[in-house]
């Protein structure tokens, strides 16, 4: 509605220097695909070979790195773990955030959780990495489920630290209002405050999929030797010390970027609906 | 009523095991998942003529890492199929690995290579704890066409290797081309130079305090530094990969690699016209050795419950005929005995491995934390080789004083 | 009354079994890896205990010590450099533009990539397309410049995402401030200094330390271009953790660094939050 009433100008300027700006994003990847056409003969070591149009544009090195990486379930298994992961932090990280960040400041137990769970980041993977193996193997987890769990783990002191500090700008007087008309905290959570943080939801869910999809040791160390894999596991096919497929493994590369460029745009939009909802308040 | 059921269950299965013996499971991870082709048909060979034995071979990616935390997890394969290197060597310490010295099969293996295994181990260990099955080996590959068309000579020592070199620049060619960016390629013609140069037990000499390496390895450093003008600018900037591509499309006339190089450089060039000569490290013609190691050896593991249904596996893949099946498959050489035919990439270094005129990689030896590679790569770019063999020795004695203790333990009551 | 324990129970029945899980896959994997850094374990069989030999060789290797100045090093300046430019970014996004969506998705695939990917882009970048142009050697095969090129690819990665948060941050500012201070002549730099800033800075806190945290962690991105050379130069100590520690046989020494590491992570961690949070309230 505002639209039509005021007439909307544009910076451009800025747009300009965004537009031109892009060549920084878009050369890498122009290099990423034409690397993802191109047959392994047809790779050089000069820049003009290197930056040529492969002979043809033909789709087999896509066909054959989904048959490599036995694409579709690969694919299955990658989104399982990346959507289950995803809805499990965004319910039970902004859980904590809230308990967190209400009582804070009058509970020393509460200050304590916080501090204790966000040092939890500045772990080196590298030091769990082993009794975390022999641990999901001792709970009979060292499946999916188990992937699932720890990654739920590992992106919570990120997540609750994000939660935590967003639920400094949302007022308790609305909480206190619903209280008065006698509404449960749990209630009220659900009701009132979850949906208002629906601008940092989307920032985790970004945050906690792009970490959980790209993520190769993880699955690699906990599922061994279950013939169970993951996208970025299925990849490791394309490269060994002797010898690298560039050519596959950019083709596939490309596969596995696409699920989560339309994640992004999507989740893109709701950190602009969530603001639009803000303002109707 | 339950317990009825669960009974007559059990009653069942005991009737259908003894009608149909359920085959015993043998489970192989091997290491080389470049080769899982060829081990996936012969897993479905064996399968085919065995019924008392199903086979299951997997060959993974992130191999060591895979079998790492399958070991911490106490899930254990039956056998592993792995390399001649440190990682043996930890195993075998671990006391993960059974005796095999009673599997008739160890009879065909050429003692080099048994030796060699024998040589991994930290302290000597009596009996034989692996069963060699393909070597690899390296020294220098060259391209053929271009040798042909200036007539250049395979060189049998280090000054005629020298003089080779700068008659190929002189002829605006380029002698080689290294992949240094990848710093474990600095240990190819490293481990090429060192077999002549060095002794072959240098590392147990220094671990028993009887030399250095300053004074085993000098030869060895001055020598791989002197390669370094015949390289291509800067060969710190480029990868294996690019190594390989370069020298695919004829950039070079030789390379500094092992065997194992082979496909990756064909599959740049399929046509490419490649033979290779032992790295005439010494400066008497005599004195050269071919650097050889096990490329790929089964061992079973001591938790394994099936020992010999394990070797009946042994039995299968140590048969010539599939001996050659994956020779043909994978241009390797075989550790056993008899003829076999080999690739005619190998032809220049077929003398040494028929006379059995070879030593390992020195690297085998050296724990991977150490980073020796990353060393060489330092001493390559600074040229410092005081500083570089003064670390060496020091670096030495830091990262491998347990297994020092260890030995001069066993040296003290043996 | 009533409502203030059905409150309090609430946030327990919240916050403790959270807590168990957290304690059960963080906290006691990470006893057991203090544990092992006492001994000389491999990471399988048997093992000696050695008391505090490994937390006294940390402190005498010169490796580690190495690591430690180049993690430190790259993280401070990709930290700062990072945030600079998202900020600038996230104002460029968040301006009145043309094609905004577009834009902004565009500006957020190198987030989406995996840094090993990215890793290998740039390879091929540092080592063909760059020195063609300079007329240089390749910055990955100069000791000196190598970090350089880490905290390039550092940094076109992670914008995308510190971007997002600040966007997420200015979409918080209400528009009827800015009118408000346009009535008041205030333009620019001044409107940014005065009334912009100090209303993301809670975002600038979160931003500061994950980056940090990040980039002191940054691992993948030296696997993928230098693998910790040329001459030894790029080895990060998470770099340093993981291969000797997993791949090679130091488990229990990199244990310790690993161990010390943590500790001295964690301290930057709260003295950055502690000047920030201060900077924040003076705002």
């Amino acid at each position: 509605m505002e639209n039509l009433t005021v007439k909307e100008k544009f910076n451009w300027p800025v747009t300009i220097l965004l537009l031109l700006g892009l060549f920084t994003v878009l050369f890498p990847l122009y290099m990423t695909v034409i690397i993802a056409f191109k047959q392994p003969s047809e790779m050089t070591n000069d820049v003009i070979g290197l930056l040529s149009f492969p002979k043809a544009w033909s789709f087999d090195n896509f066909r054959e790195a989904m048959r490599v990486t036995d694409f579709w379930r690969s694919l299955f298994n990658s989104f399982l773990i990346t959507a289950v992961t995803m809805i499990v932090s965004i319910a039970i990280h902004s859980l904590m955030g809230y308990a967190v960040a209400r009582n804070m400041n009058t509970s020393k137990f509460y200050r304590f959780s916080y501090f204790y769970v966000v040092s939890g980041m500045f772990v080196p993977f590298a030091i769990l990495m082993m009794p975390l193996v022999k641990q999901t193997a001792q709970l009979h987890i060292d499946n999916m489920f188990g992937v699932i769990v720890l990654y739920v783990v590992f992106y919570m002191p990120m997540n609750v630290l994000l939660y935590a500090g967003y639920l400094k700008n949302i007022p308790v007087a609305l909480e206190e209002a619903a209280h008065v008309d006698g509404a449960s905290t749990w209630t009220t959570y659900w009701k009132i405050i979850f949906p208002l943080m629906w601008p940092m939801h989307a920032t985790v869910a970004v945050l906690t999929a792009l970490g959980t999809w790209n993520d190769v040791m993880t699955p690699l160390v906990i599922m061994s030797g279950s013939g169970v894999n993951t996208l970025p596991l299925a990849q490791l096919n394309f490269q060994t010390q002797f010898g690298t497929n560039y050519n596959l493994a950019f083709a596939s590369y490309l596969l596995a970027l696409l699920p989560m460029l339309i994640f992004y745009l999507v989740a893109q939009k709701q950190i602009i609906n969530g603001v639009i909802n803000g303002a109707v308040k | 009523m339950r317990k009825v059921l669960l009974f007559s269950l059990a009653l069942v299965l005991c009737i259908a095991g003894t009608v149909h013996a359920a085959p015993v499971e043998i489970e192989l991870v091997q290491y080389k998942p470049e080769a899982f082709r060829t081990f996936d048909m012969l897993a479905e060979k064996f399968n085919r003529t065995h019924t008392n034995i199903h086979l299951t071979i997997s060959s993974p990616n992130e191999p060591v890492t895979i079998l790492k935390t399958r070991f911490i997890r106490e899930n254990y394969p039956d056998i592993i199929g792995i390399g001649g290197d440190m990682n043996y060597s930890n195993f075998q310490d671990a006391e993960l690995l059974a005796d095999v010295s009673d599997y008739k099969g160890l009879a065909n293996i050429k003692k080099a290579y048994i030796d060699i295994l024998e040589g991994l181990e930290f302290v000597p260990t009596p009996g034989i704890f692996g069963v060699p099955y393909m070597a690899n080996a390296a020294g220098v590959l060259y391209n053929k066409d271009i040798f042909d068309a200036h007539g250049w000579k395979i060189p049998e020592s280090w000054p005629e290797f020298l003089k080779l070199c700068d008659d190929i620049k002189a002829a605006g060619v380029l002698p080689m081309y290294f992949g240094f960016k990848d710093t474990w390629t600095t240990l190819a013609p490293w481990n090429a130079l060192a077999v002549d140069l060095a002794p072959a037990d240098v590392c147990q000499q220094v671990n028993l305090s009887r030399t250095t390496f300053t004074k085993e390895y000098r030869e060895t450093a001055e020598k791989i530094f002197a390669l370094l003008k015949y390289a291509e600018e800067g060969p710190f900037a480029y990868s294996y990969n690019d190594a390989c591509t370069a020298f695919a499309r004829g950039e070079s006339a030789m390379f500094v690699i092992g065997n194992y190089a082979i496909p990756q450089i064909l599959s740049v060039n399929p046509n490419l016209n490649i033979d290779s000569f032992v790295m005439p490290g010494s400066d008497n013609p005599d004195g050269q050795t071919l650097n050889s190691g096990v490329d790929i050896m089964f061992c079973v593991m001591e938790a394994s419950k099936h020992k010999d249904a394990a070797y009946e596996v042994l039995d299968f893949l140590l048969d010539p005929e599939n001996i050659q099946l994956y020779v043909d498959d994978q241009n390797s050489v075989p550790c056993q005995t008899g003829t076999f035919k080999l690739t005619p990439m190998l032809d220049g270094m077929r003398k040494y491995i028929d006379a059995g005129k070879m030593a390992d990689y020195q690297d085998h030896h050296y724990p991977s934390e150490m980073a020796v590679d990353a060393q060489i790569q330092t001493y390559l770019l600074n040229g410092d080789m005081n500083a570089f063999l003064e670390r060496f020795d020091r670096d030495w004695v830091r990262y491998n004083r347990d297994i020092i203790t260890k030995l001069q333990k066993y040296n003290a009551s043996h | 009354m009533k409502s203030q324990n059905e409150r309090k129970r609430t946030f327990l029945m919240i916050a403790v079994p959270i807590l168990l899980l957290f304690f059960m896959f963080n906290t006691l994997p990470l006893l057991r890896g203090v544990m092992y850094s006492f001994t000389n374990f491999r990471g399988y069989g048997k093992f000696d205990w050695v008391g505090w030999r490994n937390y006294i060789d940390l402190f005498t290797d010169s490796r580690v010590g190495n690591s430690y100045w180049f993690t430190f090093k790259l993280a401070l300046v990709a930290t700062i450099l990072i945030n600079i430019l998202s900020l600038i970014m996230a104002l460029a996004l968040n301006a009145k533009i043309r094609f905004k969506s577009f834009l902004r998705g565009m500006y957020f695939i190198p987030n989406i990539l995996g840094a090993l990917v990215v890793g290998y882009i740039f390879s091929y970048i540092f080592t063909y397309i760059l020195p063609a142009i300079t007329h240089a050697a390749s910055m990955l095969a100069d000791k000196n410049w190598a970090w350089v090129a880490i905290v390039i690819v550092c940094a076109w990665q992670s914008i995308a995402m510190n971007t997002l948060i600040y966007i997420s941050g200015l979409q918080t500012v209400p528009e009827d401030v800015y009118e408000a201070a346009s009535l008041d002549g205030a333009t620019g730099w001044n409107k940014f200094r005065y009334i912009t800033f100090p209303l993301i800075m809670p975002f600038f806190t979160i931003n500061m330390v994950l980056c940090m945290k990040n980039n002191l962690m940054v691992f993948d991105q030296i696997m993928a271009l230098t693998k910790g050379g040329p001459a030894q130069s790029t080895e990060s100590i998470s770099f340093l953790i993981y291969n000797n520690g997993m791949s090679g046989g130091q488990f229990g020494f990199q244990s310790a660094n690993a161990v010390v590491f943590f500790i001295v992570i964690v301290i930057i961690s709260v003295l950055q939050l502690r000047f920030l949070n201060k900077k924040e309230e003076q705002l």
